[in-house]
């Protein structure tokens, strides 16, 4: 239930943030000034837009924080500790903490112990390792004695809380439900609570359990999801994209609850938190809780990521044979989404591979019957960092990615050529503005957009003047960004090749 | 124009109760540590319901009008009464087709590439679609485009033109989705499961294939518009920035003079109550396990829905419930466990509960789903956990109104399916009232876990204990059936192409050597499993052409023999020798010349028809369509790269049932004997399942023949 199909969804997401960033702000001006925002002391930063229709309010905590900011050894953490920020805090989902504290303490040490053992591999001493496992297995027991099961969740549910979820991407994560308007003092609690001070209780029995299943369904057991993966690695060699969210096997085996309070205590502070609010709410009231719930958060001084890709100088190609139905993948190298050419990724990526009228569904679905489906993304895996312009293509049956390959390219080298035509961008932006109008009709889809601006770019107010950027892009300005990006050293290619023996 | 406006509810204003106190902890001890049970909560403001008119227009379409000025937008979206469930059984596919191609395909007015053209260049979003028990229509359009899209909405619900080319672009997008559908473990869990809860053949289950794909034509789809798609069949729903009173009018403009449905909608099919059965489908790329399980549920208008949901919700239908707490949290078997109540407004719903754990704790996982669905029809719930369930679903009730969207789409659904407009309300009131003892009356008479039927899809040899404890386990086989080859209509072109294809493969194979042969000998073994025993015989043929062939077979229970001699023959076996009937000479004839040599040899006397190009077992192939000779035709699938014969495909008759099947003959090896390349090794399938190896040991040209072969 927590937690996102990091891999694929990631994709959807971005195309739900490339729609959303669309403005006629001189309409919608009124709305941006109904936008009120304030700081805690701590850094922590609250944007609210009072809206009475109906008394329910929406909100996101989104923490500048994703899977981008891990190194090797502790990769997938970010996920696993947004799995933790529901397990609750050391007065919710517990009978008796300090007595739970020396439990999961022993349980530590006998993780640590087992750990050791374990990561000899094949010179472990077999006898000495399942000792250590059940020595583990009943530590981990004596704490679970402690635990009142999912109590964090059931108070929310139970007073009305309506899509509790949180996801985690290679960006930032993000924590939402929806609540009836009058139990606001019991958000400001319960959020302010797990975000200052979370217990991190059945740590081990969370992520070699649900954690490693959710690894199993989306990525080992589906080949999609499998050769992104791959595809994701060899696209990023050097910058924390490299790695997908949800973390490599054995660091998942491997992390320790110390690991998860440590990258917890340098993360979760206050100047790498908005929080956004959007429904029945008081300005004023919102204040106050704030103040009272949300002040135990860490200022903190949080480190920004230090690698960054090089440039990419050969092209890359991958082939994974594998029972599945073939796919096409290819990713290019594109700036982050502060820089000035982004607007100009967001017209190519919509002309070349969203909607009907797109180049690769016109050529490759309709007239040559090739592909099934076609489309682009700008910002695979994410946007915070350098990131790729993602193509993504299913063959028809009995056609193969091979198939899909040069028919794509024959539609990016029109563009590089000759660039698009004015109709076309013209169109752009009339889907621009439709779709940024869309995006403001429902509190959540406000209150994602208005944390999303805030966490990248560090102004809320941006989305409201994203129309206009996309509304300055020029004919001119598409052909040399297409020309840029579209060499084939900057290329990753993945493709699935069917073979019904292959395992 | 008839115009209604139903607005009872304007302006009323309803106050739901939602200030429930959280009291599922009260008394649960000291609470000095538990600040949430402190809380106190102010009333919560007034639920408006929006205000909205419903007006009937003349032809009999329903349409639902709310005005919201907030946003320079319109929305439209129509329910109408059709669905893949009134499909024929042998087109399945049909009724989505007939959704997807009324907007692909466009009208008389507008192409369906214009109408891309037009909708994206305004930033409008404009589909239709056929579900399984619905269709329906949608547009989205910034206010200045009101009229143009409206227009487009009405145009494409009554005029479609279904032109072929559309038709085709979507088959192959059906088809690409039938080759893809084994991909995903949970897809095949929902359908695979779908089909052993319903039955295989059961509207609600049965599913597209590349045979029921093949027999829809273009006029099917003609029809199934017209017979489903009516005004007086449809329910409009209008939100956005308009004028009722105008949009009215322009809508009825738009309908107007679009006809009534002439006939009433046929009845629902029957859901069946089947016993259990427990079902496998093994894939052996999987290292988790899908599980699903259901059986029939209930109509909401049954009396024990409210007590049901509210069992659901401790069951399984949400955070923290009894299946997430359990085998999710507790056990860490699972990333997903849950349950559904088994409630549907139409039908009755299908009660049912799924997870996906690792491959060892397959069993584990199903058998501590079970025991938690057992427990709660054999002892009642707790206090706590009733009082849980109450005031999530009574606080949460709120959201039931946060949706303008969504509140119309329930005036529609009740409206459709005959429920009182205050059905929510006494949902509630049944909630707030209900009792422990309720709760499991309802989860006695609802959920049956001895009658729900499995079916798992994962590795199954790794699989931790005995799955056949639930009950006798099936395998369920997802091989998907290879489509029926597409034979159009025979054109010029294809008729030379055939032949072409065919003289080319005459040279390739030697033709003008076999062309020459007088007669041969022939030595193959065929090894096969028949019911589970393997089985080897020989068949040794010696033929004089034109019309003289001797064929033994030796097996391991004795020999039997069929001798043709022109235009006579006859058969031996243990038990005696008959004479061949004058259908059965004439049936050895054309034996004869539609043998893979006798095909060459009489190149003249066929039909050949170059079809599609294909992949068969990965090889690319052209196929030809051979008829003229007999009443039967042969499909030949020749080698693109070097037009040897691949795969013969033809009618047969099962040699174990007698029944017509589809018999396939794939080469794997070649010989060249004097110049001339035949087969070395193959194999013979009836339906695609495979039936016997053949391995050609002897070949021998002109040999000398001993004439008693031909003596009786």
């Amino acid at each position: 239930m927590t937690g996102i199909s990091k891999l694929i969804r990631v994709g959807v997401l971005l195309s739900l943030l490339v729609a959303a960033s669309s403005v006629a702000a001189q309409t919608y001006l009124d709305l941006e000034n109904q936008v009120q925002e304030f700081t805690l002391d701590n850094g922590v930063k609250f944007i609210v837009l009072e809206k009475h229709d109906v008394p329910v309010f929406s909100f996101r905590t989104m923490v500048n924080i994703g899977s981008a900011n891990e190194v090797r050894g502790i990769t997938g953490l970010s996920h696993i500790l947004e799995h933790m920020a529901f397990k609750g805090t050391p007065e919710i989902g517990t009978k008796d903490y300090e007595a739970e504290k020396k439990a999961m303490a022993a349980e530590d040490v006998a993780f640590l112990a087992l750990k050791a053992e374990r990561i000899k591999g094949e010179h472990a001493d077999p006898e000495k390792l399942a000792a250590l496992q059940t020595a583990f297995d009943e530590a981990k027991d004596a704490a679970r004695e402690f635990v009142v099961t999912n109590e964090f969740g059931r108070i929310i549910e139970e007073n009305g809380g309506k899509g509790l979820n949180a996801s985690t991407s290679s960006d930032v994560t993000r924590y939402h439900y929806k609540f009836p308007s009058n139990r606001l003092e019991l958000w400001a609690y319960l959020e302010g609570s797990r975000m200052s001070h979370p217990v991190f209780r059945e740590f081990y029995t969370e992520k070699d359990g649900p954690v490693t299943e959710e690894r199993r369904g989306g990525v080992d057991n589906n080949p999609i999801g499998r050769l992104l993966e791959i595809f994701q690695n060899q696209m990023f060699m050097a910058s924390g994209y490299h790695h997908s969210t949800i973390g490599y096997l054995s660091d998942i085996e491997n992390v320790s609850r110390q690991n998860c309070q440590d990258y917890f205590d340098k993360n979760y502070v206050g100047s790498n938190m908005v929080v956004s609010i959007v429904g029945d709410v008081e300005f004023a009231e919102v204040q106050r809780l704030a103040r009272k719930y949300f002040s135990g958060i860490k200022r903190g001084h949080p480190e920004p990521v230090e690698t960054f890709e090089p440039k990419q100088l050969v092209e890359k190609r991958l082939v994974m044979r594998d029972p599945a139905q073939p796919v096409f993948i290819a990713g290019y190298h594109i700036e982050d989404q502060s820089h000035p050419d982004w607007p100009v990724y967001e017209v190519i990526a919509d002309v070349l591979g969203q909607g009907r009228t797109s180049r690769l569904y016109k050529s490759l679905v309709k007239e040559q019957k090739v592909a099934v489906q076609a489309a682009t993304f700008p910002g695979y895996p994410g946007s915070k960092y350098p990131t790729g312009m993602l193509i993504f293509a299913m063959p028809a049956k009995d056609k193969t990615g091979y198939d899909l390959e040069e028919a794509t390219y024959a539609e990016i080298d029109r563009i590089v050529a000759d660039g698009i035509t004015a109709d076309e961008l013209q169109a752009v932006k009339q889907r621009a503005r439709a779709n940024f109008i869309r995006g403001l009709r429902t509190n959540g889809g406000m209150a994602e957009q208005l944390a999303t601006y805030q966490t990248y770019s560090g102004d809320w107010s941006e989305m409201f003047r994203v129309v206009e950027s996309i509304e300055a892009v020029t004919l001119d300005d598409v052909q040399r960004v297409a020309g840029e990006i579209f060499v084939p050293s900057n290329r990753t290619v993945a493709i699935i090749e069917t073979d019904e023996d292959a395992s | 124009m008839k115009k209604f406006v139903w607005n009872r509810m304007r302006g009323v204003i309803l106050l739901i109760a939602v200030a429930v106190v959280s009291g599922a902890m009260a008394g649960c001890g000291a609470s000095g540590g538990k600040p949430w049970l402190q809380m106190q909560y102010p009333e919560l403001n007034e639920i408006r319901m929006p205000s909205y008119e419903r007006v009937e227009l003349d032809n009999g379409m329903i349409v639902y009008l709310v005005e919201d000025h907030e946003f320079p937008l319109i929305e439209l979206s129509a329910t109408i009464d059709v669905g893949s469930i009134y499909e024929d059984a042998d087109k399945v596919g049909l009724g989505e087709m007939t959704g997807t191609v009324m907007r692909s395909g466009g009208t008389s007015t507008h192409g369906g590439d214009e109408l891309d053209e037009l909708v994206e260049a305004r930033g409008m979003q404009l589909e239709t679609w056929v579900g399984q028990t619905d269709g329906g229509a949608y547009l989205s359009a910034m206010k200045e485009d009101t009229q143009m899209g409206l227009d487009l909405l009405a145009d494409i619900l009554r005029n479609p033109v279904f032109p072929e080319d559309k038709i085709k672009l979507a088959k192959e997008q059906a088809k690409a989705e039938i080759a893809r559908r084994n991909d995903d473990a949970m897809s095949i869990a929902r359908r695979e499961g779908m089909k052993a809860i319903f039955g295989a053949d059961h509207p609600m289950a049965r599913h597209t294939e590349y045979s029921t794909l093949a027999r829809i034509a273009r006029q099917d789809l003609v029809d199934f518009h017209a017979d489903w798609f009516h005004p007086d069949r449809m329910y409009l729903v209008v939100i956005g920035d308009f004028d009722s009173e105008r949009m009215v009018g322009m809508i009825d403009k738009a309908f107007a003079g679009w006809a009534p449905a002439t006939r009433a909608l046929p009845a629902d099919p029957e859901i069946p109550d089947f016993p259990r059965t427990v079902n496998v489908v093994d894939k052996d790329d999987l290292t988790q396990t899908t599980v699903l399980m259901g059986h029939k549920g209930i109509r909401a208008d049954d009396p024990n829905y409210a007590a049901i949901r509210v069992a659901n919700r401790i069951l399984g239908g949400g955070f923290a419930t009894r299946l997430f707490n359990e085998v999710r949290s507790r056990q860490g078997l699972a990333y997903s466990v849950g349950s559904s109540a088994g409630t549907g407004y139409r039908y009755p719903g299908m009660f049912m509960a799924f997870t996906m754990t690792k491959s060892e704790s397959s069993e584990k996982a199903v058998a501590a789903i079970l025991a938690e669905i057992e427990r709660m029809t054999v002892e009642p719930v707790t206090e706590a956990e009733l009082a849980t369930a109450q005031d999530g679903i009574l606080n949460s009730d709120v959201f039931s109104y946060d949706s303008t969207r969504e509140i119309m789409d329930r005036l529609v659904m009740f409206e459709r399916y005959g429920y009182a407009p205050d059905f929510l309300d006494r949902y509630q009131a049944e909630v707030k009232a209900m009792t422990v003892d309720q709760v499991l009356a309802a989860a006695q008479a609802v959920w049956h876990p001895e009658q729900l039927t499995i079916l798992g899809v994962g590795n199954y040899e790794d699989w931790d204990g005995d799955f056949s404890r639930f009950g006798p386990v099936t395998m369920v086989d997802i091989e998907i059936p290879e489509p029926a080859l597409d034979i159009p209509e025979a054109t010029e072109e294809s008729l030379i192409a055939g032949k072409k294809l065919m003289q080319g493969a005459y040279e390739a194979v030697g033709g003008a050597r076999m062309a020459a042969l007088q007669g041969h000998f022939t030595r193959r073994v065929m090894s096969a499993e028949i019911q589970g025993m393997a089985m080897q015989f020989t068949i040794e043929e010696t033929v004089q052409y034109p019309n003289r062939q001797y064929s033994l077979q030796k097996t391991q229970w004795g020999n039997g023999s069929q001798v043709l001699d022109g235009d006579k023959g006859w058969s031996k076996s243990g038990m005696g020798e008959k004479d061949l009937t004058a259908e059965e000479v004439t049936a050895a004839q054309n034996g004869l010349k539609t043998s893979y040599i006798g095909t060459f040899r009489n190149l003249d006397e066929f039909t050949f028809q170059a079809l599609e190009p294909r992949i068969v077992e990965g090889v690319e192939c052209y196929p030809v369509y051979a008829s003229g000779v007999g009443d039967d035709y042969m499909i030949l699938f020749l080698r693109a790269d070097n037009l040897r014969l691949r795969m013969t495909q033809a009618p047969g008759m099962s040699p174990m049932t007698g029944a017509p099947v589809t018999m396939k003959v794939i080469n794997d090896e070649y010989q060249d004997v004097d110049g001339m390349v035949i087969s070395s090794k193959s194999r013979m399938l009836y339906d695609d399942e495979l039936f016997a190896e053949i391995e050609t040991t002897d070949f021998e040209a002109n040999p000398a023949v001993d004439e008693t072969m031909f003596t009786k």
